[in-house]
């Protein structure tokens, strides 16, 4: 007769809702070094601020058309334009450490959750070794 | 009290027992509600102000997630502020792309506030956002808060000056844009309300946080206060408008809502609160521990086995 193993079904079920739960970040995780993927993350939130702060500028030379045709002489056009690439480098610098701090806490976060998955697999792993030997020996009693 | 738990008990196994339909019943009353007030506050495009669209969007908002709701609720009010002026349009169209871009792309889990916010703002009830942020979210959520109350602000500036907006074409393209940017940024009444609002959410946090009894209640109380000194002392200085009686009735309701908020997620007994004390290697441990209130719902069945009064007599 088929025995449910009870130990086993509450082990595969804590395994499945974490997979679940927390595999979404936890998966990719396991793919990159640490500095891989804060990198891969700085890449794209490069290219992000970049996009964000061409919309903003769009906006900041509609808001300053009159201003900025009134400028008379080419240095003063050269000072902003310097000060716009002082501002978006200032910016740039800000978000990446920001960016830096969320995605490394967040790789040594979902490192952690790895170790506890893998924990959660070894246990069961055993409880099927334990089974199949359980099984061998079964067998072996009945045909000596 | 007690009648009080055993429901919680009751809703929680209600809950447990048909969460999907709950889930898909509540992402269609948020999403039904944001796209009706849209309507009633900024409808100008007149195809989208039919009744049946914001049901029909709502009931296909029940089966997606919160962030694609946020995304058609932001495509439908752009829609609605083109009817009236594209330079508005897209200023806060360029808005909502860098917050969506820099912001939910590191933390998006509680970018439904940025819906939230304007919605409990047209309900009147906005003074709760930091309450309950504060209690159950991390600090950087004030992020979107604030983008909620400007894209609330932004909307009751569209809704104000909809007449002007549309009939204004005489008036030279970059002066649009000036005054635009200028009577948005200018409103002191937003700025009053982003500083109550920061300035509640990081009261609440810092008090819920303290290890004192009953600190959910106390930092409740502490930020509905925190945002009703802000107000006043900007109404003072600043001489923005705010009248009394809403805004107390708001703030009340506000607190009550945190009140429940805390009923449901934070019970606790601080009466049989234990202390303990122990060490390891490295550290000493000083522990309080404070246990939930736990009742069970109770599970009564009457079966009549033989009832006397139909004993027929001999």
């Amino acid at each position: 007769m088929l025995m449910l193993n009870e130990d086993k079904i509450k082990l595969m079920t804590s395994i499945s809702l974490f997979e679940q739960k927390e595999g979404k970040h936890i998966f990719p995780v396991n793919r990159y070094f640490k500095s891989d993927y804060v990198s891969k993350y700085m890449i794209r939130s490069f290219f992000g601020y970049t996009f964000s702060y061409l919309l903003v500028m769009v906006i900041w030379v509609l808001y300053s058309m009159d201003f900025l045709i009134n400028q008379s002489s080419i240095d003063s056009l050269t000072f902003l334009g310097w000060r716009a690439v002082a501002v978006y480098i200032a910016g740039l610098a800000v978000y990446l450490t920001v960016t830096w701090i969320v995605y490394a806490k967040r790789y040594d976060y979902a490192r952690r959750g790895l170790k506890v998955y893998m924990a959660k697999l070894r246990r069961l792993e055993k409880r099927y070794e334990f089974q199949d030997k359980t099984k061998e020996l079964e067998k072996g009693g009945r045909t000596s | 009290m007690m009648g009080l738990l055993v429901m919680k008990e009751r809703l929680k196994v209600l809950y447990g027992r048909c969460d999907g339909f709950i889930n898909a019943l509540i992402r269609f009353l948020l999403a039904f509600l944001t796209f009706f007030m849209l309507n009633q506050n900024i409808g100008y495009m007149a195809k989208l102000k039919n009744p049946v669209v914001p049901v029909v969007l709502g009931l296909l908002c029940s089966f997606l997630p919160y962030g694609l709701i946020s995304v058609l609720a932001a495509v439908f009010m752009l829609v609605h502020i083109y009817s009236v002026s594209f330079e508005i349009t897209l200023i806060v169209g360029v808005l909502l792309l860098v917050i969506a871009t820099l912001y939910c792309g590191l933390h998006g889990g509680d970018s439904f506030l940025i819906l939230v916010t304007p919605i409990l703002f047209l309900l009147k009830i906005p003074y709760v956002v930091p309450l309950l942020v504060g209690l159950s979210g991390s600090l950087v959520s004030v992020i979107p808060v604030s983008c909620g109350v400007f894209i609330y602000y932004i909307l009751l500036y569209v809704k104000q000056n909809a007449g002007v907006l549309t009939n204004d074409a005489s008036v030279d393209i970059t002066q649009k844009y000036v005054q635009i940017i200028h009577s948005m940024l200018s409103n002191q009444l937003m700025l009053v309300m982003l500083t109550a609002f920061i300035l509640g959410t990081l009261i609440v946090y810092m008090i819920r946080n303290l290890s004192i009894d009953y600190s959910w209640i106390f930092a409740i109380i502490a930020g509905t206060i925190t945002q009703l000194v802000v107000i006043f002392i900007g109404d003072f200085v600043f001489n923005v408008s705010v009248s009394v009686g809403p805004l107390l009735i708001g703030v009340l309701v506000s607190a009550l809502v945190a009140g429940i908020y805390d009923f449901f997620v934070f019970a606790v007994d601080y009466t049989r609160t234990e202390y303990t004390q122990f060490e390891d290697d490295d550290y000493y441990y000083y522990v309080k521990a404070v246990p939930k209130i736990a009742v069970s719902a109770p599970d009564v069945k009457v079966q009549k086995i033989n009832s006397r009064s139909h004993r027929t007599p001999r």
